[in-house]
């Protein structure tokens, strides 16, 4: 086991790489029979190439859905998007699912595994679909799980679980790893666990890394902190010494 | 494998019971389909090689006698290609042994070499031979049926001569596949048969040098529709206008045919019909499933297209279940309706005389049932998993917004739903809310109800048939048909036959019935005033007493002639002088065989200047077996005597019959429409329980026992279930209507009933049905892990 302090992220500061990702005036607005409801409003945000991002956001500020028009899972009301200059907020069905599949790794608060699939099943689900994955035994290595590929997901602890999904979102080697309060179903040493982990892929495999969650206390091993209150951006700070996942506390 | 494929295989596995039930409902569907469609096929296959091989003949002429130097001729008629003079007879015959006495057709063939139409196949010993004139070949079924075999002999009275005959072989035909006797429904070898004799023999027997009283004939190929067959007929009866036509008979008349055929066109309706109502079941249950599975798998509908899976994907893989559950349902029909066409084919066997008549595996019927199967599926699916897999990502990854609560309209009735207790509240709000399933639910119980009212009012219809013909109509015991008319001295010497106690005289014309330009040749039965064993009856069943002048006439011959009571007629003979008279129609009755038309004894005779002619007598007699067969003992010393029927042989034989078929019908659809019922109730009430998890384990946790939450989902079944019965009801009656309707034609109706025993039995089976489905749903309940549903996750 390395010490703590060698898992610490190095400080990263915007404009030191290229833009992955931008938002412009991004809205978002739900509209559900006659009651709409505004979610977002003209939020601006950039997310550069091979940094560990945390979003930090109350229960209802926005943030799950910011992560979702990031990942190309929602589109945005108003405003564009663009990731390595291409605006996905027009592309249309097909392209988005192209895009997804391509350059974004999906991480879940609840894990969302297939319950008949095996861990590996899991993992090869994703990897199906890619055009250069990465070894299924390897991204389950990479999570430190190689000796329980064979397990069923009700077999698994709620860590193993998360970690299957991490190695189920790394499978596919995505530009970009987004992550839905991945520690939000987990006590405080498999949640240190599981951003180590993703510590490790931003560190060691340069994966962006953008992690979402209420838990203010995550930012402290990230190299910028997003708050996010009431559907705008409410700041944004470079953490100039991220610590260690093992040294995060909440 | 895919890994989604194994994804598949073990969500399937995990169904496995609901599955099952609606993979068995596909199965019975696509079973009734291949077992109608190649039994079908086997004979129908068989009927178009059989009448091949014999040279079936398109249309047969009846007349009295025709010198055959006069028949060149006919072939000049457009449209006829050949031509077979032939000598008909009806004929008594007795065997050694037999104490009834027997009757059949005399038909004459080539002496030296097969007919070239309606040849014989010789089933054992050979074809006549040169040695002597007074040999026969008998038909095989009536062989078999007295263990006749080739060298035995058997006695016939041909032409009012007792003559023995040598069997020299035993032979089948394409114009006897379903051979009856005068006025019989079923085959009866036992008392009826074909007896072939050689042309030559049968022109001196019975006084036919050179002559024929039938003609068979063949037509060009572009001859052979309805219309065209009808003109040539009427020319060919212009041309034979001199030789006393009876009647013309197209194939589409002939009686074997006419009874085949029905069979084989009834059968390709039922084809269609019963498959696709169980399919449509079939294909409801399997949407209500595959809806709620994919609801069930919304989050990782969602999961998969946030990790590029696009919507055609997840839509190939859902309807991957309705494939897998089609092939199953496909292969499982394919071996129920490949044996069950075993069966019908074997039962067929027992009625229909074939050379072979072999149950076949056609690649195309299974094929069609296969992918008639995988539709009906794929489509239960897609309509199912629609919705889901067209959502976004991000919505499918929310859980599923809680139902809008609104209050169902039984509620604003608050004096009615205030009186009603908290199970019944929740079963009616679940009823009225889940608008799908409830219709579903409904739909599978009407059509079960329907299928089993449908059966019981044809089981009812056979047997009212069978109780107007033989309990209303035909009072008599024996009926014998004398060879030609007969003065009145006949009827006094039946009746003084010993064990005889009672007999009426019937005299039957053979002539042309004419209004305008609708025609018909039908017989017309003279019986006495106050007959006693020849009953006609109207609609209602009682008793239409004949008329001092004029006809009484069936409703389906009034149709077909386009007449009401009130109307008068032309009557043309088609023997004596045929010269057209006026008859008036007195009344309109009804029965269920051929087209019958009485009249007054003695108005007949005047009408045809005879006295007091008859043609046959109706006897009822002591029915002491040993009396009975003094009595056949005195009928064979008649030579006169052309047939003997025994009526209370025939109607004990049609019984026997109609109860072995009906009850193999009632037993195989109490068992379909279980099936309905069973795989619809327990597919739409695991499905409820599913959903309603954690309300079930909230009941467990108040202290709700299994069998009173069980009792909830038995409401809800009876709730859905009974009105569905009750409206089956009338489904029922009209499609029972329907099948009625269809089955009304010239030689054969049933008649419309539905007794109180069958609207009873219908509503008390489905009911019986609801309960024994819900068995494994209280099974499901018992077993159910209540304490982990109330930890789900919503």
């Amino acid at each position: 086991m390395p010490a703590p302090d060698a898992d610490a992220l190095q400080p990263h500061l915007p404009g030191e790489s290229p833009v992955l990702l931008s938002l412009k005036s991004i809205s978002k607005t739900y509209i559900t029979g006659d009651v709409s409801v505004p979610v977002l409003h003209h939020v601006d945000l950039e997310i550069y190439d091979g940094e560990f991002l945390v979003i930090v956001g109350p229960s209802g500020s926005g943030k799950s859905t910011l992560l979702n028009i990031v990942g190309g899972i929602d589109l945005p009301t108003e405003g564009s998007v663009s990731f390595q200059n291409q605006n996905i907020s027009e592309f249309n069905e097909q392209q988005l699912t192209r895009y997804r599949r391509e350059n974004i790794g999906f991480v879940f608060q609840f894990y969302n595994l297939v319950p008949t699939l095996t861990a590996r099943e899991n993992v090869i689900v994703a990897a199906d679909i890619s055009d250069s994955p990465m070894s299924p035994d390897d991204a389950l290595e990479l999570v430190g799980l190689s000796s329980r590929v064979n397990h069923f997901p009700s077999q698994l602890s709620g860590g193993e679980q998360q970690r299957v999904a991490i190695a189920r979102a790394l499978v596919k080697n995505p530009e970009l790893l987004l992550c839905d309060e991945p520690t939000g179903a987990l006590d405080l040493t498999t949640g240190r666990m599981i951003l180590g982990v993703l510590g490790n892929l931003n560190r060691e495999l340069g994966k962006t890394v953008v992690i979402i969650t209420h838990n203010s206390a995550i930012g402290q091993m990230a190299q910028r902190i997003v708050r996010i209150g009431s559907g705008t951006i409410a700041e944004t700070s470079v953490n100039p010494h991220p610590i260690a996942a093992q040294q995060v506390t909440w | 494998m895919k890994v989604l494929h194994r994804k598949l295989l073990r969500e399937l596995f995990a169904a496995k019971g609901v599955l099952a039930a609606i993979i068995s409902i596909i199965a019975v569907g696509i079973g009734c389909f291949i077992a109608m469609s190649s039994t079908y096929d086997n004979l129908e296959y068989s009927r178009k090689n059989y009448y091949r091989l014999c040279h079936m003949a398109d249309f047969s002429v009846e007349l009295k006698k025709v010198p055959i130097g006069d028949l060149a001729t006919l072939t000049d008629v457009p449209g006829v290609i050949n031509i077979l003079p032939r000598i008909i007879f009806e004929v008594t015959a007795s065997l050694e042994g037999v104490e009834k006495p027997l009757s059949g057709k005399v038909v004459s063939l080539p002496a030296h070499e097969n007919a070239p139409i309606n040849s014989i196949v010789i089933k054992q010993g050979s074809y006549f031979t040169d040695q002597r004139q007074e040999e026969v070949i008998v038909n095989d079924a009536f062989a078999r049926a007295h263990n006749l075999r080739p060298g035995d002999r058997i006695q016939l009275i041909l032409n009012n001569r007792l003559q023995d005959l040598l069997i020299v072989g035993t032979a089948i035909s394409s114009e006897y596949v379903y051979l009856i006797g005068p006025g019989g429904l079923v085959p009866e070898p036992e008392t009826y048969g074909v007896f072939y004799l050689k042309h030559n023999y049968a022109e001196d027997v019975f006084g036919f040098e050179g002559a024929a009283n039938q003609i068979l004939g063949q037509l060009a190929p572009e001859f052979q529709n309805a219309n065209r067959v009808r003109q040539v007929l009427d020319q060919l009866e212009l041309n034979l206008d001199d030789f006393g036509v009876f009647s013309t008979t197209p194939l589409e008349q002939q009686s074997s045919h006419w009874f085949l055929k029905s069979e084989i066109d009834g059968l390709k309706v039922s084809a269609t019909i019963l498959p696709t109502i169980f399919l449509i079941v079939a294909a409801l249950a399997l949407n209500l499933l595959m809806s709620r599975m994919a609801e069930q798998q919304r989050t990782v509908v969602g999961t998969f297209k946030a990790l590029g899976y696009s919507n055609q994907e997840m839509f190939l893989h859902f309807i991957q279940f309705g494939l897998l559950i089609g092939i199953a349902g496909g292969i499982f029909g394919t071996l129920i309706g490949y044996s069950l066409a075993g069966a019908m084919t074997a039962q067929y066997r027992n009625f229909f005389e074939f050379p072979s008549l072999t149950n076949q595996m056609y690649p195309r019927v299974i094929l069609l049932g296969m992918l008639i199967s995988v539709f009906f599926a794929v489509l239960g699916t897609f309509r199912g998993v629609r919705s889901v897999v067209r959502l976004s990502p991000a919505e499918a990854m929310r859980p599923k917004p809680p139902l809008r609560a609104r209050r169902i309209l039984l509620e604003k009735i608050q004096v009615f739903w205030n009186a009603l207790d908290f199970r019944w509240q929740l079963v009616l709000r679940d009823i009225f809310r889940n608008r799908t399933r409830t219709l579903g639910g409904l739909l599978s119980a009407t059509v079960g109800a329907m299928l089993l009212l449908v059966t019981f009012s044809m089981y009812d219809s056979a047997f009212a048939l069978l109780d107007f013909q033989y309990d209303k109509l035909l009072l008599s015991d024996i009926d014998i048909g004398f060879k030609d008319d007969h003065d009145y001295s006949a009827f006094y010497e039946s009746q003084q036959i010993p064990g005889v106690d009672y007999a009426e005289p019937l005299f039957q014309v053979g002539c042309t019935l004419k209004n305008g330009i609708h025609e018909k040749k039908v017989g017309i039965i003279g019986i006495l005033s106050d007959a006693r064993l020849t009953i006609p009856r109207d609609t209602a069943g009682a008793r239409v007493e004949v008329p001092q002048t004029g006809i009484l006439v069936t409703r389906k011959l009034a149709d077909i002639l386009q007449v009401q009571a009130g109307d008068s007629i032309k009557m043309i003979p088609v023997s004596g002088d045929r010269i057209a008279r006026q008859v008036p129609v007195m009344k309109i009755i009804d029965s269920y065989l051929g087209l019958s038309v009485y009249a007054d004894f003695h108005y007949l005779n005047r009408l045809m200047g005879e006295s007091s002619s008859l043609t046959s007598v109706q006897l009822k007699t002591n029915p002491r077996p040993a009396v009975t067969r003094q009595i056949y003992r005195e009928l064979k010393q008649v030579p006169a005597i052309q047939s003997v029927n025994s009526i209370r042989d025939q109607k004990d034989k049609l019984q026997e019959v109609l109860v072995e078929q009906m009850v193999v019908m009632i037993v195989v659809v109490i068992i379909f429409s279980c099936l309905i019922f069973f795989g619809s109730i327990l597919n739409a009430s695991l499905i409820s329980l599913s959903e309603r998890q954690q309300e079930i384990a909230t009941l467990r946790v108040l202290g709700y026992t299994p069998a009173e939450v069980g009792s909830i989902f038995l409401r809800e079944s009876l709730c859905i279930n009974l009105p569905g019965i009750l409206l089956g009801l009338p489904t029922g009656y009209w499609a029972a209507k329907g099948i009625n309707i269809a089955y009304d034609t010239e030689l054969f109706r049933m008649p419309f009933t539905i007794g109180t025993m069958s609207w009873v039995y219908t509503v008390l089976l489905g009911i019986l049905f609801t309960l024994i489905s819900h068995w494994p749903v209280q099974k499901a309940i018992q077993k159910m892990d209540w304490l982990t549903a109330l930890n789900v996750k919503e």
